[in-house]
């Protein structure tokens, strides 16, 4: 399975934020999204999810030799702001989402077994969700992201207000989708980024380009990224 | 597309149960009685869907009945000769003039973004259901309120089916419309000024026909209904076809604008207080000598001039343009004439009321806290009594200025109104313009203090605080009261001046004192 990104622009009336980027991604791999500031990661995740037009370009979704273009019903998104129901238990949004979904869903689990996954305690499960910490409604959102099984998974900046078990527990939850999804994580942690992904794509200059793999734990590694992070306008 | 609007229904239903529980769970008594298990009690779930069922029935009747009583008064006002026709003819125009200010499939609500963007539903499913929804819903409503009110008029029950018709046909037509409009200029109609107001202030034109004689026929209404029921069937099958729901839906629902429309739809939320792109420059010579708060005050003001001024500059539009029509009919009508300048002389307190009304005090105050107030007050320094009474004196200042434009035209179109239909001594002229000016800064005041006495706010723009909406409560309440008391206006202009002289020193007095301790971030 392939994602393909075909000449896309996207402008903020004259100010170019993504300017004619091709880059494919494939299954199998954590894309790590590396980016200063204002680079345009979640404007990229905007454009793929379709939640703002692109200016030009297309995005290609390829399975098994057959092309089609990327719809946002093959996306999972998981913002940086988690968006939840305030006035729904967990329980409630939870029961609803799979209610809605249950023929779409493969391999239905229970309630419970689903709240398990991202660690969310009994007692937390009937509070209102206007009550939970951002990193619970982090979980939320992550959770239900996951049951609908999307093809392509967009993370931007998830795992920073899980706590370190939960961190751990969908580290490795990744780790498991991957063979068949095609995962792009946004993060501005490097360490994440090395720690996780298999690939590094850095966002400069408007442009995508993927730093290859070498040992990813040397600092060599660590120092080339920042170099290609670099932006002589800034330094 | 049955079981979309059963699970959009359920989901909404929900929704309003808990907050319906959780809104008792803050009154003072039932606080302790309720526990967090409330949330998975479903006895208490069950009664409270009881409540919340018949609350929710209750409204949409009690609403629809209110607006079929404005059409019979205001038919009464217009013309006394033929009230039916009158009434079918108001009702027609504004079924045009809500097709025109109400798009209900496009609109950004929050319970659109859960539905289709977080609960994944299929959006022309879910469109689909929710139109058929409100159609069906209005056609009830109507249908009730017709029969009722059948029995104080006398319109005949084809003319009724035909009026009950049109107003689903129209409903389809302007979704379908504002549709169009969305996709080609990817914004809706009512942020284009010129067209919006236009259209209504036309629609409105329309509606005083009767005045002068013009009543249409009821073959008029046939007519329409049968051009209406055409247009709305091409529009049908349009948005049958249609297939981008989805994508319309995420460019019109963005998470920031379903937020803002979360509770006070009409003003509380984040798109309307926040700062307008064209305001980010500001001209060097507006900062000249300017320094300290009153240099920050004013950068404040001139960012968020749009928002600020904006309601405040339409309605003193709206208020003139009244004013004009009341001048040109007291002309021609005697008996309006007599009853304006006995209102004027002796009904002063009802201004109260229509001044707590127009009052741009919250959404002002709404504008601060968003854009300044909730990230300074992480500050330690900006809590400083003297910095925050020198702060609130300029910000009185400003918020005074705004509210001024509409009270101007009210004071003016009085004292205009007071000359032409008969005269009075020159101090009633004199206290009738003062007192509505003097109501204007009494009420920027009394919204700018509760704001810093009781700041109920949290960073997303929520009220957090039961007391503040008991204040709005009550000062609803007293001026309520004050509107139905009868003084003559030179007694009541003189209480109004002393009663908000005193209220602004004890209020300077607050802020210094107290402002400290109640001013910060919940």
């Amino acid at each position: 399975m392939k994602l393909k990104i075909n000449g896309l622009d996207k402008s903020y009336g004259e100010h170019e934020v993504l300017k004619k980027i091709n880059f494919t991604f494939e299954d199998g791999k954590i894309y790590g999204l590396l980016g200063r500031n204002g680079a345009g990661k979640t404007t990229l995740f905007n454009c793929l999810n379709e939640d703002i037009e692109m200016n030009a370009g297309e995005v290609i979704l390829e399975e098994n030799g057959i092309e089609k273009e990327l719809t946002s019903s093959d996306i999972g998104y998981v913002t940086a702001t988690p968006m939840v129901p305030e006035f729904l238990t967990a329980r409630e949004f939870l029961s609803f989402f799979l209610e809605i979904h249950k023929t779409k869903i493969n391999s239905l689990k229970s309630i419970e077994e689903y709240f398990e996954i991202v660690k969310i305690s009994p007692s937390d499960q009937d509070k209102l969700l206007k009550d939970y910490s951002h990193g619970m409604k982090n979980k939320m959102q992550i959770l239900i992201n996951m049951i609908m099984n999307p093809k392509v998974i967009l993370l931007d900046e998830p795992l920073t207000s899980l706590d370190i078990v939960v961190q751990e527990e969908m580290k490795k939850l990744l780790k498991e989708m991957k063979k068949d999804h095609i995962i792009i994580f946004s993060t501005h942690i490097l360490e994440l980024a090395m720690d996780l992904c298999d690939s590094i794509v850095i966002l400069n200059k408007k442009q995508l380009h993927e730093i290859e793999k070498k040992n990813l734990n040397t600092q060599k590694y660590k120092d080339e990224i920042i170099h290609s992070l670099r932006d002589e306008n800034y330094d | 597309m049955i079981n979309t609007l059963k699970m959009s229904l359920k989901i909404d239903l929900t929704y309003q149960i808990n907050a319906f529980l959780s809104l008792l769970k803050r009154l003072p008594i039932l606080r302790d009685l309720f526990t967090d298990d409330i949330w998975k009690s479903k006895n208490i779930k069950k009664v409270a869907r009881i409540f919340v069922m018949i609350y929710l029935v209750l409204k949409k009747i009690i609403y629809r009945f209110l607006y079929f009583l404005v059409i019979y008064v205001l038919s009464f006002f217009l013309t006394k000769e033929n009230l039916s026709g009158t009434f079918c003819y108001i009702y027609f125009i504004f079924t045009l003039i809500g097709m025109w200010i109400h798009n209900q499939l496009l609109d950004p609500t929050l319970k659109k973004y859960f539905s289709i963007l977080l609960f994944q539903m299929d959006a022309k499913k879910y469109s689909r259901s929710y139109l058929l929804w409100n159609l069906f819903t209005s056609f009830l409503f109507n249908s009730l309120c017709f029969f009722t009110f059948s029995f104080f008029l006398s319109i005949s029950p084809l003319v009724i089916v035909c009026l009950i018709l049109f107003s689903s046909f129209a409903r389809i037509i302007g979704e379908t419309l504002n549709i169009l409009y969305y996709k080609k200029y990817h914004t809706f109609w009512y942020h284009n000024n010129f067209l919006y107001f236009s259209v209504l202030g036309f629609l409105l034109v329309l509606l005083f026909l009767p005045v002068i004689g013009i009543l249409p026929s009821s073959s008029f209404f046939f007519g329409v209904m049968i051009v209406f029921f055409i247009l709305s069937f091409i529009c049908l099958s349009y948005l049958i076809k249609m297939n981008d729901f989805l994508l319309l839906y995420k460019t019109a629902n963005t998470k920031k604008m379903a937020m803002n429309m979360q509770q006070q739809k009409a003003y509380s939320k984040q798109a309307l207080v926040e700062m307008k792109t064209k305001d980010q420059m500001i001209h060097n010579k507006k900062l000249k000598g300017k320094k300290g708060y009153d240099l920050f005050n004013t950068i404040f003001m001139e960012r968020h001039k749009e928002i600020l001024f904006r309601s405040a500059k339409n309605y003193a539009c709206i208020l003139g343009i009244i004013y004009i029509i009341l001048i040109f009919l007291i002309k021609s009508n005697e008996n309006l004439s007599l009853t304006i300048h006995s209102f004027l002389s002796s009904h002063l307190g009802c201004f109260v009321l229509i001044m707590y009304f127009i009052n741009r005090g919250a959404i002002i105050t709404q504008a601060m806290f968003f854009n300044c107030d909730h990230a300074m007050l992480a500050y330690n320094f900006y809590k400083e009594p003297d910095v925050l009474l020198g702060l609130f004196k300029k910000r009185l200042q400003s918020i005074c200025i705004i509210n001024l434009l509409p009270a101007f035209v009210i004071a003016l179109g009085n004292t205009v109104l007071l000359w032409l239909t008969g005269s009075v001594a020159i101090p009633i002229y004199i206290t009738t313009f003062l007192f509505i000016l003097v109501l204007s800064i009494f009420f920027s005041v009394h919204y700018l203090v509760i704001y810093y006495l009781l700041q109920p706010y949290n960073q997303e723009l929520d009220m957090k605080k039961i007391s503040y909406s008991f204040v709005l409560f009550l000062t609803y309440f007293f001026t309520y009261f004050l509107s139905n008391v009868e003084m003559s206006s030179f007694a009541f202009s003189i209480f109004g001046l002393f009663f908000t002289i005193i209220y602004i020193i004890v209020a300077l007095i607050l802020i210094k004192t107290k402002a400290k301790d109640t001013f910060h971030l919940n």
